[in-house]
């Protein structure tokens, strides 16, 4: 597939505001494309470029990506991010940019007439066209090389490289082409197409039962693959495994009660709710690899984990899991523990001052077999079989006294809560459902993404010293809903400049806006009705209270949720 | 044997650095004459041609075959060694693994799969008609001068004065160098005039700047062509670069 089809089909896509119109158009393309072009289209589409299992990261911000425009047309970055604020969008901007290129618009702040490179092509005679070292027709599978490329760079000179891939990919580029270069660059296609979308795409497109395609896609971790194996038939889809090494997205809980969950299930298991991080261990033909709640490869962070637990299973085994650090018998907070997954380096140090301890709570894969189908309480049986040490206490029952207990013992042990699981349950990955519930105190805090801010002021004029905090809709839109300028430590302030400084994508006077990824947690004492917010709702006192850097942004508070608290707390 | 050859280390050192000023990976093609290439940059904006004779190694031996070489990890691995030293290239026949041997290492290098890599561009046929002939050093150090004050050159000839002319302005420099008869050998003093890009410009100049002669090649907003020789005249390299023109 030629990628200004592809440019094509998303301006196509981003003009459509239905849903139906949207899958009825993705469903018509599928079954054209060759084995090739199939998975890359499917990812592509949802503005991903790796499989979702794959540790592998594009990690290009939009000051990379300035760079980049800035070496093929002429004009300074501020002539770009001029441009860029002007329509709000990356990729708008680009087409823009690249559009300007015949219109010479970047002469306009530059004393010299503007020039642009011209490609070699135009000189080579009139077979140009057919040869395809020097031709222009860029194709589906040769931006997905480059983009591998981009990722997989090493070594002091990668940054120079990075940035002479992404130039003559825009190089290249026809305008339209562009605008989803750069989208693609930051992983955010903005034409609405998500994993839900794509699975209806999908099993319409191959005619198959949209349960299994959801079904192969939980155990495979990307839907690019899925669609290749649809394609073969619903028995392909059926024999799909999971594998060792892809890690699997991990299954998430629902707030809850305790009488409420054994009203409407009878026999509920109980575990302690660890305040640590989440982790996925793998073991296969005697390797070891560790993913965090985000999937990324956290092996080499933990390595004491890594051992306890590799000493601890003969099998091989896919394990889930939670961290915790442990000092004088009582569970630190969760800070100490994300302090050790970020910290790659000086991991030795890191290791004598707190101690860490795996809590093993399920399992999804043993020597083969693929477990997720199974009910809990048979995951558990198996778990059991392979594991004594680290394992999660486990109590079952239906009577909500015994729970009450269990969960006064959590919280006098300095746990967060406890977790109550249905034990007919499957593992189901990535799904936030009914058969895993939490019981904690009410707390009023809420995850949410950073999109802005204000450069601070006197001692902390060189860095960022208030926040704009979005939450989201069902759609992933993301909906202002609050400022924070409160609760942080100096440290903390410089740790977030650290991480949002190559993520600005415009600044206007005092204000910058981000690319958003970071996810805060912040707390406040009060929903609000605001007319002053998108959303309707403003927090009153908010406060900083820390950074999720376990979290994406598809994790924070949805519109809905904040809907819901305030309805609670007026109720 | 697909190939099987000794080399002078600083020749084949500076086969390399004349190919990765452009490219960080390419197809190479060996026969029984010896080896070349041709490639484009991944920006399209420059081509390499490279020939090196049978002749410029100690012994050579080769099937007519095509390799895939990261250009960048060769010139890493043989940043290391030291001059004057001969090198032993060994390729089996169905080999994936290119063996060199120097001053006791031996190293195995994974080539890449050529169909990886982008296709051979055809042979450019463009008339340039301005012809001249000078120093690699001097065309280095006017880059290199030109560099300080800008990004781009002009690169042109002007037949009335005979002269030979580069001009790089900057938003509050300026600078230019001209070269006369004495310093320049015209071929051909047909008028030209093109821009180009430093950043191509600079790469290629370190390279150039080993050659005693440097024959440039320029029309009116046409490509620029450098052709010149290295290994003691076995070895001949074409850099072609595509020019910057004015946006209308």
């Amino acid at each position: 597939m030629r990628f200004i089809d592809f440019a094509t089909y998303c301006r196509q896509l981003e003009g459509m505001s239905g849903r139906l119109e949207m899958i009825d158009l993705i469903r018509r393309i599928l079954p054209g494309l060759d084995d090739d072009d199939l998975p890359v289209f499917v990812r592509f589409v949802m503005g991903r470029i790796f499989p979702d299992w794959s540790p592998l990261k594009i990690g290009i911000g939009p000051n990379l990506l300035f760079d980049a425009v800035t070496g093929i047309v002429d004009g300074t970055r501020d002539d770009i991010i001029h441009d860029i604020n002007m329509t709000g969008d990356v990729g708008t901007a680009f087409e823009n940019i690249l559009s300007s290129k015949k219109s010479s618009a970047y002469s306009r702040r530059s004393t010299q007439a503007a020039t642009v490179q011209t490609p070699l092509t135009g000189f080579l005679g009139q077979d140009a066209e057919e040869n395809s070292a020097v031709s222009p027709v860029m194709t589906l599978t040769e931006v997905e090389r480059d983009l591998h490329r981009i990722a997989t760079a090493q070594g002091k000179a990668s940054q120079e490289m990075k940035l002479d891939i992404i130039r003559s990919l825009l190089s290249r580029s026809k305008p339209l082409e562009g605008r989803y270069i750069a989208r693609l660059l930051l992983e955010d296609l903005r034409i609405g197409v998500g994993e839900g979308n794509m699975k209806s795409a999908i099993a319409r497109a191959f005619e198959v039962d949209a349960s299994l395609v959801e079904h192969a896609n939980q155990a495979i971790n990307d839907l690019g693959e899925v669609a290749l194996i649809a394609k073969k038939g619903e028995p392909a889809l059926r024999e799909v495994r999971i594998r060792p090494f892809h890690p699997v997205k991990m299954m998430l809980a629902q707030q809850g009660t305790i009488s409420g969950t054994i009203e409407e299930n009878g026999m509920v298991a109980a575990e302690f709710k660890y305040d640590g991080s989440r982790f996925q261990f793998h073991k296969s033909g005697g390797e070891c690899r560790m993913y965090s709640r985000k999937l990324e490869e956290v092996t080499g962070s933990l390595p004491d984990i890594l051992e306890m637990l590799d000493t601890a299973v003969d099998h091989d085994v896919i394990l889930d899991g939670e961290v915790i650090a442990i000092k004088n018998g009582r569970p630190m907070p969760f800070q100490a523990v994300l302090r050790r997954f970020r910290r790659k380096h000086k991991v030795n140090s890191m290791k004598e001052e707190v101690r860490m301890v795996p809590h093993v709570f399920d399992i999804l894969y043993l020597d083969g077999e693929t477990l997720i189908d199974l009910p809990l309480s048979e995951r558990r049986g198996r778990l059991d079989s392979v594991i004594t040490a680290y394992r999660a206490p486990q109590t079952v029952s239906d009577d909500p006294s015994v729970i009450e207990t269990i969960y006064n013992d959590a919280l006098s042990a300095g746990h967060e809560g406890i977790m109550l699981k249905v034990v007919s349950s499957p593992y189901t990955p990535g799904i936030r459902g009914k058969n895993w519930i939490k019981i904690k105190p009410a707390v009023d805090t809420l995850d949410l993404a950073v999109v802005g801010a204000e450069w601070g002021e006197g001692k902390r004029a060189h860095l960022f010293g208030s926040f704009l905090l979005a939450c989201r809709n069902e759609e992933g839109e993301l909906i202002l809903l609050s400022k924070v300028a409160t609760g942080f430590s100096d440290d903390q302030l410089a740790e977030i400049y650290a991480l949002l400084k190559d993520r600005v994508i415009s600044q206007s006077g005092k204000e910058v806006k981000f690319e958003p990824f970071l996810v805060v947690e912040a707390g406040y004492s009060e929903i609000q009705k605001s007319p002053n917010y998108k959303g309707g709702y403003a927090l009153r006192f908010p406060r900083f209270v820390r950074i999720r850097d376990d979290k994406g942004i598809d994790d924070i508070e949805t519109i809905d949720g904040i809907l819901e608290r305030y309805q609670r707390q007026s109720a | 044997m697909m190939l099987k050859a000794t080399i002078d280390a600083d020749i084949l050192k500076e086969s390399i650095d004349a190919i990765s000023a452009l490219v960080t990976e390419c197809r190479l093609h060996t026969d029984e004459t010896g080896i070349s290439t041709r490639a484009v940059d991944t920006a399209n904006v420059a081509m390499i041609s490279f020939h090196l004779k049978k002749e410029a190694f100690e012994s050579f031996s080769s099937t007519k075959s095509e390799l895939g070489l990261d250009i960048a990890k060769i010139k890493n691995i043989f940043g290391m060694m030291g001059k004057e030293n001969l090198l032993a290239l060994e390729l089996p026949d169905e080999g994936h693994k290119l063996k060199v041997s120097f001053e006791g290492y031996q190293y195995s290098i994974t080539l890449l799969d050529p169909n990886t890599i982008r296709k051979d561009p055809n042979i450019p046929n463009i008339n340039l008609p301005g012809k001249v002939v000078l120093s690699g050093s001097e065309l280095n150090n006017a880059i290199k001068a030109a560099a300080v004050v800008s990004d781009k050159i002009a690169l042109g000839i002007d037949p009335a004065t005979q002269t030979f002319y580069m001009v790089a302005e900057g938003d509050t420099d300026h600078i230019r160098r001209e070269f006369g008869k004495t310093e320049v050998n015209f071929i051909n003093g047909a008028e030209a005039r093109s821009l180009f890009s430093l950043d191509y410009l600079k790469d290629m100049g370190k390279v150039m700047s080993r050659a005693e002669e440097v024959e440039l090649s320029l029309g009116i907003d046409h490509p620029a062509n450098f052709s010149f020789y290295l290994a003691g005249g076995n070895g001949h390299v074409e850099y072609l670069l595509a020019p910057r023109i004015e946006a209308d």
